[in-house]
């Protein structure tokens, strides 16, 4: 027992002293394989697609022509690809206003008077629909809405056949069945983002303190009165979180309108269908462009009003 | 907030409805895969039968996408589990220059819609002539789950603290010792349960997929085809079952191995 | 005999935060050495210094005469009490103090052995296989120190180590400290902002203040003989004389220490005043007495009075009274020049 310090044995020894007068290196060390794959594979992809809608496809040959052009996002100003734009922002801002809507009371309700077993209940109520297949969920709606599927059988069973064909007979959102019309699509879009609306607008509400409300009751103010100046502004936050996730996964889907809805195309499937069976990547990389251009646009404004902090 | 009055009636109704509203179609799908009609949707059905877990067991068609899926899954969380987890180290280290950038970075992936990953790897793709092949699916599904893990590690690091990590210093441990018995189990629960949510997310992934699997077929892409064009309903509904379970189990595994501590899995869906 | 542990103009900023400034330090191997100063005043960096969780900005820290510049916390043959004792909550009591051994590579039966030994030594033999989550705080204190003891440091690093107990525990804490500091004869650093315990417990005391040391000396030196005004007032709340004061009560023109305890209540003392204030510490009672001579100063912690302990079991005059004050002739602590 001499000496006041042990000798270094082996690497393991010699490279803890390198990372102790380099603490910078040990950091460094650990980034460097996260985000060597997210600056190469995701980064690098996303110039990728960048560069590919600079890019156009020539008439004849159906071939890429690698040149720098602004044509291809000209293209997408055509009436039939703007129309495929305005109908799926016109969708995701729909499908946004109508989760809020929805979600505030499941997400008040676990906020404010969830407690113990009920707690659990809503934490797994909301976190199982979130995380359990999406495929599986878009399919069950097609059962639901299909015309000889639940939807009807009960409209019927009730009397309400004939406001239910009224309703299909509307122009522009009705259709054959709810199963091919806007209204089915949205209500998919409605129930697989929900979640993500409800999770954030919790998380926000729970930071509410219980006083802020006794406070705002104090002063004389009605429940709506409450809601309305107090509640809903602090609740701001999470909204705004939670429509990141439905405004964007709205643009950016393909799958739900495929399988419910009309044929008309959204921009999910104008791109898959470009890239695939068209051969025009280009054209489908400019599409895939718009969402991130909306979305870049908003989580800007998000986070000038403080959306992250809800997450 | 946490109040001790009693909810309005409406509220609760409306919440409870909401709940209601976000789970029945699941119960749906359990349905339908015993009902006897096979050409169409028909509620309710004019039968039950259990035929169909045979017919789908016995479907050639079904098993290699099955395969391929858990194999996808399986690469991907792994590889999001390391990748995440060192991420989530390095966080937690020190305050460094660029942190709100690389905590963007992770998140991007699911952030911004899956078409748009999945675009991007297409084109790379076309650009660096890449062939379709396992590879290029894990790429993606791996991209992706890196933040699922490192939101749970995220939290259990700050947990952890600084002095443990002294601590184990101070008594003779050299960096490598630290991470083998001090950092390893305590952060074990959070990385099974991060895993086990990448595992889920990766195995019912669909869109992403379709842009990097070329001519492969997963699991989900299968039962996409089926959905298209479907050729026996009740076959799809069975394998609807399937996943439903195979990503329920490891959710339900995840919230029980992070129960109890303050951060929960899931959160960061 | 080379020194334990040696500061030479050891400095540690964070930024424009001067935590240790050239402090010059030399700890006496074998010593039960406290460092005492307020909250902030750099006492845990220096503590970290020696342990090698921080490094200096300038200067160099020597244990056992060898430059620390290059070599990790690992490695170095000094062992801490955490404050928060920092347990390792996935392990048994047991392997929490065998953790030293084990990673040095000792096999399990032999380190188990030693463990259980080390935990007799604290008086905690038979609690080997719980967790820590099942201890008090008293308990968690022990484990901290025999994980620590396990390694057989040449110096023990304890930061605030009784910090978080009660009274009662604090106490006999402090005399097993001492005694097995005693008994096993290795160097003893230890925090404290705690004057009574560094007094009692330390062979040598280091007064830090604002990043630098104030005084080392004894427990004597700092009580009786206060280097500084900070010093003097920090250690015991002693009565800082200004200049002008100490020359009113018969010393020379300078800066002047006087303990309360050392002035007596006497008829025909050398200073008249009036009783202003009364505090029953149970041992004795604090009074303050305006002196009419004492003009105020800024610096003067109260408030123009005097601080005066009346011992158990004297008369203690009421609030209001007149009284004399008087004191031996070498109760007047001249301090040298202020920094
Ligand atoms: N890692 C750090 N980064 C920035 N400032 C620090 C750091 N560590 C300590 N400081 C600052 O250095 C000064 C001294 O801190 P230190 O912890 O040594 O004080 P202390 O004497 O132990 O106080 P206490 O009695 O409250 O524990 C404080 O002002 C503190 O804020
Ligand atoms: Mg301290």
């Amino acid at each position: 027992m001499s000496g006041a310090a042990h000798p270094a044995r082996g690497p393991g020894d010699r490279l803890t002293g390198l990372f102790w007068r380099r603490p910078k290196l040990l950091t460094a060390l650990l980034l460097l394989p996260p985000l060597l794959w997210l600056g190469v594979v995701y980064i690098g992809s996303l110039v990728a697609l960048l560069v590919q809608s600079f890019y156009s496809i020539d008439q004849f040959s159906g071939l890429v022509v690698p040149d720098f052009t602004l044509k291809t996002y000209a293209e997408l100003l055509i009436p039939s690809n703007f129309d495929i734009i305005v109908r799926t922002v016109a969708m995701a801002a729909a499908v946004t206003l109508a989760s809020v809507v929805l979600a505030f009371p499941v997400a008040y309700f676990a906020a404010r008077y969830a407690k113990g077993r009920w707690k659990a209940v809503f934490y797994l109520g909301i976190m199982l629909p979130l995380w359990s297949s999406y495929l599986v969920k878009v399919y069950a709606w097609k059962l639901i809405l299909a015309k000889e599927g639940i939807v009807t059988w009960a409209a019927e069973g009730i009397g309400a056949g004939n406001l239910l064909n009224a309703v299909l007979a509307l122009p522009v959102i009705g259709g054959n069945s709810l199963s091919t019309s806007y209204i089915g699509t949205f209500l998919v879009f409605l129930y697989v983002w929900l979640p993500y609306m409800i999770l954030p607008m919790q998380a926000s509400l729970e930071r509410v303190p219980t006083s802020m409300l006794e406070a705002s009751a104090d002063l004389g103010a009605g429940n709506w009165r409450t809601l309305r100046s107090v509640i809903l502004p602090l609740a701001l936050p999470g909204v705004i979180a939670g429509s990141i996730f439905t405004f964007s996964l709205t643009l950016g889907d393909y799958i739900i309108p495929q399988i419910v809805g009309s044929s008309r195309f959204f921009i999910g499937q104008a791109v898959y269908s470009l890239q695939g069976t068209a051969g025009n990547i280009p054209l489908a990389a400019a599409f895939a462009v718009v969402p991130i251009a909306i979305m870049l646009v908003y989580l800007t404004i998000a986070r000038k009003m403080g959306a992250f902090d809800a997450l | 907030m946490h109040s001790d009055a009693r909810p309005p009636l409406a509220l609760t109704l409306a919440a409870i409805g909401g709940l209601l509203f976000l789970h029945m179609p699941i119960v749906l799908i359990f349905l339908y895969a015993f009902t006897t009609e096979d050409r169409s949707y028909q509620f309710p059905p004019p039968g039950l039968t259990t035929e169909w877990f045979a017919v789908a067991w016995n479907r050639a068609d079904i098993w290699p996408p099955l395969y391929l899926s858990l194999r996808v899954a399986a690469l991907s969380s792994g590889l999001a589990l390391v990748l995440g987890t060192l991420c989530a180290a390095a966080m937690a280290r020190a305050r460094f220059f660029g942190r709100d950038t690389i905590s963007l970075l992770v998140v991007l992936p699911i952030a911004l819609p899956g078409i748009i990953t999945g675009m991007s790897l297409r084109s790379a793709f076309a650009i660096g002539d890449i062939p379709f092949s396992t590879f290029t699916i894990v790429l993606g599904h791996a991209t992706f789950c890196i933040v699922i893990v490192y939101n749970n590690a995220v939290a259990r690091f700050r947990r952890l603290g600084a002095s443990m990590l002294e601590a184990s210093a101070d008594l003779g441990a050299n960096s490598f010792q630290t991470f083998r018995h001090v950092i390893l189990p305590n952060l074990g629960s959070a990385l099974l349960a991060g895993g086990m949510l990448a595992f889920a997310l990766s195995f019912d992934e669909v869109i992403v997929t379709t842009f990097t699997a070329g001519q492969q077929s997963t699991l989900p892409i299968w039962m996409l085809n089926e959905l298209v064009r479907p050729r026996q309903r009740p076959v799809t509904n069975v394998v609807a079952i399937v996943v439903f379970v195979a990503t329920f189990l490891p959710i339900l595994a995840a919230y029980y191995l992070t129960r109890g501590a303050e951060e929960t899995a899931g959160g960061g869906k | 005999m080379t020194p334990a542990v040696e500061f030479q103009s050891v400095s540690r900023h964070f930024g424009a935060v001067k935590a240790v400034d050239r402090v010059d330090l030399t700890i006496a191997e074998g010593s039960f050495f406290a460092m005492l100063g307020p909250s902030g005043s750099g006492k845990t960096t220096c503590l970290r210094l020696i342990s090698g969780f921080e490094m200096p900005t300038s200067g160099a820290v020597r244990i056992f005469g060898e430059d620390m510049g290059t070599v990790p916390p690992n490695r170095r043959h000094v062992n801490t009490v955490f404050q928060d004792y920092a347990l390792f909550p996935h392990m048994s009591v047991r392997e929490n103090v065998a953790y030293g051994l084990m990673v040095k590579g000792v096999d399990r039966r032999s380190r188990e052995a030693r463990a259980e030994e080390m935990l007799a030594l604290v008086k905690l033999d038979g609690f080997g296989g719980r967790r820590p989550a099942q201890l008090s705080g008293g308990q968690r204190q022990r484990v901290a120190l025999a994980r620590a003891l396990v390694n057989e440091p040449r110096v023990l690093l304890l930061d605030e180590p009784l910090g978080a107990l009660d009274l009662k525990l604090r106490e006999a804490m402090q005399d097993e400290l001492k005694s097995l500091q005693q008994r096993l004869g290795i160097t003893f650093v230890f925090v404290t902002h705690d004057q009574g315990e560094a007094l009692s417990m330390a062979d040598r005391v280091a007064v830090f203040n604002e990043g630098r040391v104030a005084q080392v000396g004894t427990p004597e030196d700092i009580y009786e003989r206060p280097a500084t005004r900070f010093v003097a007032d920090f250690v015991g709340s002693s009565n800082v004389l200004a200049p002008a004061v100490t020359e009113a009560f018969g010393g020379p023109r300078a800066w002047a220490s006087l303990r309360p305890e050392a002035i007596r209540l006497a008829p025909g003392g050398r200073v008249r005043g009036t009783v202003t204030g009364a505090r029953y510490l149970g041992a004795g009672t604090r009074l303050e007495v305006r002196t009419g001579a004492l003009p105020r100063t800024p610096s003067d912690h109260h408030d123009g009075g005097i601080a005066v302990l009346v011992p158990a079991g004297a008369a203690v005059p009421g609030v209001g009274a007149e009284v004399a004050l008087d004191w031996d002739a070498g109760a007047l602590h001249l301090m040298g020049e202020e920094p």
